[in-house]
């Protein structure tokens, strides 16, 4: 199964924005749809962990009304202070996993991912912090 | 009739908004701020703001849910590739400061 699992993923994502294209559910449209997301090149695949991928997703939902909320306070909050952060990946070898952290972060107005470090293992992360006079630091 | 009236009104707000966002974000890209805070506000204006008004035009447009949809995927994956790649461009910058 964890070994199946990023082909799932890949075909199903192919298959889904496919169908979201065409917008055509008929067989013979769904057959060309998985006959094209199967040929199309796969990149070689680590197995994917399905609690650590469901967490993950869990977390990028999260991050949806959190991102508002900070875009709020951005806009309407005292001027921030800038500064730089680090965070632990949650598994720097699948590709997959980065991205989701990786939206996550950068999702919310108040921090952005610069880059990998400590050879993948953290999130050298720019973060924002609202003004002095407020104490609380969200990461 | 009332629910279409609400869903009319919804989805002005939301384009409404969206467009708040959008030029809030935009507009720090003609000051002198530092890169990196030009791009926490832009990714207020291009991902939150460009969401806000595809969830308003999915409202007003419902027919066409297919291709709004596909275009919130898309806006997720690029904004997150390109805000990725446009910071770590600036973590490069910084490290040879001459090239």
């Amino acid at each position: 199964m964890r070994r199946l699992l990023p082909l799932l993923l890949t075909t199903g994502f192919r298959l889904a924005v496919w169908c979201l294209l065409t917008a055509d559910l008929s067989r013979l449209n769904l057959l060309i749809g998985l006959v094209v997301s199967l040929l199309l090149p796969r990149a070689h695949s680590r197995p994917l962990p399905l609690p650590a991928l469901l967490r993950a997703l869990g977390r990028s939902l999260l991050a949806v009304p959190q991102a508002y909320l900070e875009a709020l306070r951005l806009i309407f909050g005292r001027e921030p202070v800038e500064q730089e952060t680090s965070e632990v990946t949650t598994d720097g070898a699948i590709p997959l996993l980065v991205f989701l952290d990786v939206f996550r972060i950068t999702l919310t107005p108040f921090t952005i991912v610069l880059g990998l470090e400590d050879g993948g293992r953290r999130y050298r992360i720019h973060s924002l912090t609202p003004g002095p006079r407020r104490g609380d630091q969200t990461p | 009739m009332t629910l279409a009236v609400l869903a009319d009104h919804a989805s002005l707000l939301l384009l409404g908004a969206g467009l708040v966002f959008w030029f809030w974000g935009t507009w720090p890209l003609l000051e002198s701020r530092s890169y990196l805070s030009k791009l926490h506000a832009l990714s207020v204006a291009d991902t939150l703001g460009s969401a806000l008004m595809l969830l308003g035009l999915l409202l007003r447009i419902p027919g066409q849910w297919p291709l709004l949809v596909l275009a919130l995927v898309a806006l997720i994956l690029w904004n997150t590739i390109f805000g990725y790649v446009l910071a770590n461009c600036s973590l490069a910058s910084r490290r040879e400061p001459e090239s």
